[in-house]
């Protein structure tokens, strides 16, 4: 007999949050920080994200780009693509806004404790694994190297300036970033982000590898990073599809046997081998 | 007298006759609100209120839309918001008694099924208000040429999950009690009958749709025939309509939309039933498609039926009520795709042996 209990909460109601600053990042992202009412903690892991809504213009996926060990608010990163991402870019300081979630894996950042940990973010990729990255930077001393890979497609797409500023300081950080169309004043990298894997010096049975970028990126990323043997156990993505309710039930998020916002986003790489569908 | 014989006769039964259940009709009105299928249109058929029970229709090949659509509206409010002030507030749904007159066993099959889907995991409220206190009749059928239920397992007298059973005889019906609720809800009808303790025997079916192999070799055979040619085969006559979703019995994706009045500030969120043969199904914010051609559509429409969800719950997604067959405007046939793939694996091993 099925369990017909009723369950005490509603899987689709969102709570009312406050946005409590907005951030113009580039020409089409702005970063969001939200307080939850009361201030709560959203209790959520790196990697993880929650679904918007802004009533009358319906709900959206969005990773979380904060992570959980800088306090109670948390912090989106919204490319204006859409019905919802494009009026959430019209709101303002004070403005409410829906919110249900966390939802997904995300990360489990207790596991790579002690590990040399290697970010290979592509675009707006950066934004979930920047949930990953502070969260290994206030807790330093449990790992290794930190090495951060970014590529845009042009220098007016960098995203988190400030961050990527005191990233390229710390002594303890080792950051590298390309572009794939350099503009005049551009002094650093041109290429696309792969380009910049073949140089890493790397401990590689002792390196975890986290990979975010557009479905385009994953496959190069991953040949590349065969070529330098990192095992493929090493390797975590996170995936992007339509998670449309979040629990499970819409169906739109399915690659193969799994749902992306229940098993997912984040996959073990040995897992994504076995899903065809997945890049 | 073989197992399902041996089952059936456990039950008590009695021997009634066809203006006989329409007063039983009658008396379950009494009850609750009855709901059952009744003649729309020319040639089809559909699950509605009992307003007369002369109106129901005891014998019919199968409904256009599955029973999900007591239990998963097509459209759904979910929440109604106010755009202004913010605020929303969710709708109740009431959670009373009905009963769910003349269904087939294979949609009885396709309920047990969507239980697994809204119960596990994150339980959904909506759905299980709706079901909680459902309670159901069942009726045997005459298969016709779409129905293959007994390819994927479920038998015409399959009762599990009613709590009453009709089984047509020569002179009208066997009434079998399957549960304690469906023995009370006899009380103050079945005074005037006599247990009938004739053994019951039941007449071979004949389906003329079949899968050329037993249900449970199929997760088998999908777990070989990911790459077929068969699928490619499907994509070339199929229009992705999506008919096949819609009226699918264990489908369950939905889309969730937002609805504005035209004053601007009150809205609804919705949700509607969606289909994964839909083009747009699968598309991410920026216009990737990840199952971009019908080719893989179709594939994963079969697999969601015979191999993903079937792993974890243990029950094939498919009760062959042959709907998606049926109503496919180009003439698709499941059990066609199903022993077309079945041939191509048979062919593949032959030659993996040579």
């Amino acid at each position: 007999m099925e369990n017909f209990a009723l369950p005490t909460e509603d899987l689709y109601s969102p709570e009312i949050a406050t946005i409590t600053r907005v951030e113009t990042l580039t020409k089409s992202e702005k970063r969001f920080e939200i307080s939850m009412p009361g201030k709560k903690a959203l209790n959520h892991k790196p990697g993880q994200f929650v679904e918007v809504s802004i009533f009358g213009f319906g709900e959206a996926p969005i990773s979380i780009c904060s992570s959980p060990t800088r306090g109670p608010l948390f912090e989106l990163t919204v490319r204006a693509t859409g019905r919802l991402t494009d009026k959430m870019h019209l709101l303002r300081e004070g403005s409410q806004i829906g919110i249900r979630g966390p939802f997904g894996n995300g990360f489990d950042p207790g596991a790579f404790k002690g590990k040399d940990m290697l970010f290979v973010c592509g675009g707006i990729g950066l934004a979930p694994l920047k949930s990953l990255i502070d969260y290994t930077l206030d807790r330093r001393e449990d790992f290794g190297r930190i090495i951060i890979l970014y590529g845009t497609r042009n220098p007016s797409e960098l995203l988190f300036p400030e961050e990527i500023r005191i990233w390229q300081a710390r002594k303890d950080v080792e950051f590298a970033m390309t572009v794939d169309q350099a503009s005049e004043e551009w002094r650093g990298n041109v290429g696309v982000i792969t380009t910049l894997i073949p140089g890493l010096e790397l401990d590689v049975k002792n390196t975890i590898v986290t990979v975010v970028g557009p479905p385009v990126m994953y496959k190069f990323v991953l040949m590349s990073l065969k070529g330098k043997r990192i095992p493929d156990e090493n390797i975590y993505l996170s995936l992007e599809r339509r998670m449309k309710c979040g629990v499970g039930k819409c169906g739109h998020c399915q690659i193969n046997d799994t749902f992306v916002c229940q098993d997912g986003p984040v996959y073990h790489y040995p897992r994504v081998k076995q899903l065809e569908e997945a890049v | 007298m073989n197992a399902l014989e041996e089952k059936l006769n456990r039950f008590v039964k009695y021997r009634i006759s066809e203006e006989a259940v329409k007063l039983l009709i009658d008396h379950l009105k009494q009850k609750a609100p009855v709901y059952a299928p009744h003649k729309s249109g020319e040639a089809s058929f559909s699950y509605e209120l009992v307003e007369r029970s002369k109106d129901v229709v005891l014998q019919y090949p199968r409904t256009m839309q599955p029973i999900k659509k007591f239990f998963l509206p097509p459209k759904e409010v979910l929440l109604n918001f106010n755009i202004k002030d913010n605020t929303y507030s969710k709708p109740e749904v009431p959670e009373e008694t009905r009963i769910f007159f003349g269904l087939h066993s294979y949609e009885m099959a396709s309920l047990k099924r969507l239980d697994y889907s809204f119960t596990q995991g994150r339980r959904e409220s909506n759905y299980i208000s709706r079901r909680k206190y459902a309670i159901f009749v069942g009726i045997s059928y005459e298969p016709d040429e779409s129905h293959f239920s007994k390819s994927v397992g479920i038998d015409v007298e399959d009762t599990e999950g009613f709590d009453l059973f009709l089984l047509k005889n020569d002179t009208g019906y066997f009434l079998l009690e399957i549960t304690e609720t469906g023995k009370k809800l006899l009380e103050g009808y079945k005074e005037n009958l006599v247990p009938d303790t004739e053994e019951l025997k039941l007449e071979p079916l004949r389906f003329k749709s079949k899968i050329k192999y037993h249900y449970n070799r199929l997760p088998s055979v999908f777990d070989h025939v990911y790459k077929s040619k068969v699928w490619e085969k499907y994509a070339e006559i199929c229009v992705g309509c999506g008919t096949c979703n819609l009226l699918c019995s264990t489908c369950y994706c939905f889309d969730i939309r937002d609805e504005v009045e035209l004053d601007a500030e009150h809205g609804s969120r919705t949700r509607y039933w969606d289909g994964c043969m839909l083009n747009s199904f699968a598309e991410v914010a920026g216009g990737e498609n990840f199952r971009g051609n019908l080719a893989r559509r179709t594939r994963h429409r079969l697999y969601r039926k015979f191999r993903y969800i079937t792993a974890k719950s243990e029950m094939l997604h498919c009760v062959g009520c042959g709907r998606c067959s049926h109503y496919c405007p180009v003439g698709i046939s499941m059990t066609d795709i199903v022993n077309d793939l079945i041939a191509d694996h048979e062919e593949k091993q032959k030659r993996e042996k040579i």
